[in-house]
């Protein structure tokens, strides 16, 4: 299967896997269950849950990536070690502590969840971006200077296009686990498709449970697509 | 012209990288160093387009100080081979050569045209290669686009750091004849590094060896490298082959003599070398080759005038020789 056919596939499997999980949740008999899963409130849960990952992995990115830049510059390289330890510890904390720590400061709500998820994505993403920097050829780097390009242009024009699918692949993974962990959003009143889980585990209504962790899956699976993707068209050079 | 007036270059301790080197680099001439790894070469060469600052002394470019000059603009105007080539592995071959040209804001079709000339001077068909990436070409063709990228905006200074070190020797013998052929045309004064004698023979027009700890031995054209090496250490960095090379260098008239010997013998034309008349004398019985001219034998080497004709040389600048 040639890499563009598969590019197309995915969707489509993605969107077939989405419409047997709602079919499946609107096949129940219960009152309850069919109320938790009416396509309104899965809409909402979804969009709630988009909202989360999204919001959260572009600051990280936001964040992240002029931080791995900055710390891959000559005479800045030092700050490239404890940069990284601040990473690990925003990865290495478990996320529902994360998730406490943030509630001590702002409280139930969206905002919480997105401190969250933002100090948990970091590292994927500062990691990556001082790896792709430091992996670039150094060749071509003491070509672009040599033949005059300022250090901005070394940057923009050599050292990022070709750091490129590094840095994607921290962005890729980053937002991944994001779509995962925001269903612990949940505890701290954010929304999103942790509420199906916690609403099915608390009634005992594994309909609910069952669809949320499955609606959460493909969900991860779309963000990796559509991340993939995004490296799969820029990958030709530009002229 | 380039001049370096002492120029020193220290990294902490121990011995200078660079030490005190002063060299002229006449305008249109190749000047090579040439010298063991850790001599130095690639640092002096850096000095000229500022990627390396020297500790102490300066290098001028047309008799200003580029210390004064701000590096972008510096750099822009003169070409930069390394031997890694450096090609940009995300940017397809035309996009390579133009980067100069872009940098410097020439309109598209002044570039394109630009890419297309510069491809057949280094004789890559822009049909065929323009839009190849770097990881397509073999590594003679990545040479090639990287020598057509440091032409690009035509600089009159060209900077080449062991430029055919990543090729194997067939193809580095082409290349170095196709920079020849260029060069005699182009004229560009350029400064090339690298670690090979022979390379250094064949390219340069003067050459400057550098030993361990940046010290310039001896500099002077390829002859009289040869002939008379200044010190043991150049002496011995030449090699034992330096007789055999010296005969490629001089031409066959340098050894000629009337005193014609009977009989038949091979025949030279007037602008073979000695290398040429020693083949000839080796492979046939004669005991002399004739140097023909454009219509009569200018006259006959032999074996003996070779010999004088090495020994002139030596003798003819030697210090220690009485007069």
């Amino acid at each position: 299967m040639s890499p563009a056919l598969r590019r197309v596939i995915t969707p489509v499997l993605l969107l077939t896997a989405g419409a047997l999980v709602v079919a499946w949740a609107h096949g129940s008999a219960d009152p309850a269950e069919r109320g938790a899963l009416a396509i309104g409130e899965l809409a909402q849960r979804i969009r709630e849950h988009i909202q989360l990952c999204a919001v959260s992995t572009a600051l990280a990115v936001a964040a992240a990536v002029p931080a791995g830049i900055t710390a891959t510059r000559p005479g800045l390289r030092a700050l490239a070690s404890p940069l990284l330890f601040l990473g690990n510890v925003g990865q290495s904390v478990p996320t529902i502590a994360v998730l406490a720590l943030a509630f001590s400061v702002t409280g139930i709500g969206f905002r919480t969840a997105v401190i969250g998820l933002w100090a948990y994505s970091l590292l994927p993403v500062l990691r990556n971006t001082v790896a792709g920097l430091a992996g670039v050829d150094p060749d071509a780097v003491e070509a672009a200077r040599g033949m005059g390009m300022s250090p901005a242009q070394v940057l923009v024009r050599v050292e990022l296009p070709l750091a490129r699918p590094v840095i994607l692949a921290g962005i890729r993974t980053a937002a991944v686990v994001n779509v995962g962990t925001a269903a612990l959003a949940t505890f701290v009143g954010a929304g999103g498709l942790g509420d199906l889980i916690t609403t099915g585990l608390d009634n005992q209504r594994d309909r609910i449970l069952y669809t949320g962790a499955a609606l959460t899956a493909l969900l991860a699976l779309t963000a990796d697509w559509a991340i993939g993707s995004l490296a799969w068209f820029g990958r030709r050079p530009r002229r | 012209m380039i001049e370096y007036q002492e120029a020193t270059k220290r990294y902490g301790a121990g011995p200078p990288a660079l030490d005190s080197l002063s060299l002229e680099v006449p305008a249109g001439e190749t000047c090579v160093l040439v010298g063991p790894s850790g001599g130095g070469k690639t640092t002096a060469l850096k000095m000229v387009n500022r990627l390396v600052e020297p500790t102490s002394g300066r290098v001028l470019i047309d008799g200003n100080d580029v210390a004064a000059s701000d590096p972008v603009e510096l750099r822009r105007g003169i070409g930069y081979v390394i031997q890694q080539v450096g090609l940009f592995p995300h940017l397809d071959v035309a996009a390579n050569v133009a980067t100069v040209p872009r940098l410097l804001g020439w309109e598209r079709g002044r570039i394109d045209a630009r890419v297309d000339e510069l491809l057949d001077l280094v004789g890559l068909d822009p049909a065929i290669y323009r839009h190849r990436r770097p990881d397509e070409l073999s590594g003679g063709q990545r040479q090639r686009v990287g020598v057509a990228r440091a032409l690009a905006a035509d600089p009159p200074i060209l900077l080449m750091d062991e430029p055919f070190g990543a090729v194997d020797p067939v193809t580095r013998a082409r290349l170095q004849d196709e920079f020849l052929r260029l060069q005699q045309h182009l004229r560009r004064t350029v400064v090339l590094v690298t670690h090979d004698i022979d390379e250094a023979l064949r390219l340069g027009d003067h050459l400057a060896v550098l030993a361990e700890g940046g010290r310039l031995e001896q500099s002077g054209t390829p002859a009289d490298v040869l002939a008379r090496p200044a010190t043991p250490f150049v002496a011995d960095f030449v090699g034992a082959g330096r007789t055999l090379r010296r005969l490629d260098l001089l031409s066959a008239t340098d050894a000629l003599t009337t005193d014609s010997p009977a009989g038949e013998g091979p025949t030279v034309a007037s602008d073979a070398t000695l290398a040429d008349v020693m083949a000839a004398l080796l492979s046939t019985d004669a005991p002399a080759v004739r140097v023909a001219g454009n219509s009569s034998v200018l006259g006959v080497v032999t074996l003996e005038s070779i010999r004088a004709a090495l020994r002139d040389g030596d003798g003819r600048q030697d210090p220690g020789a009485s007069p």
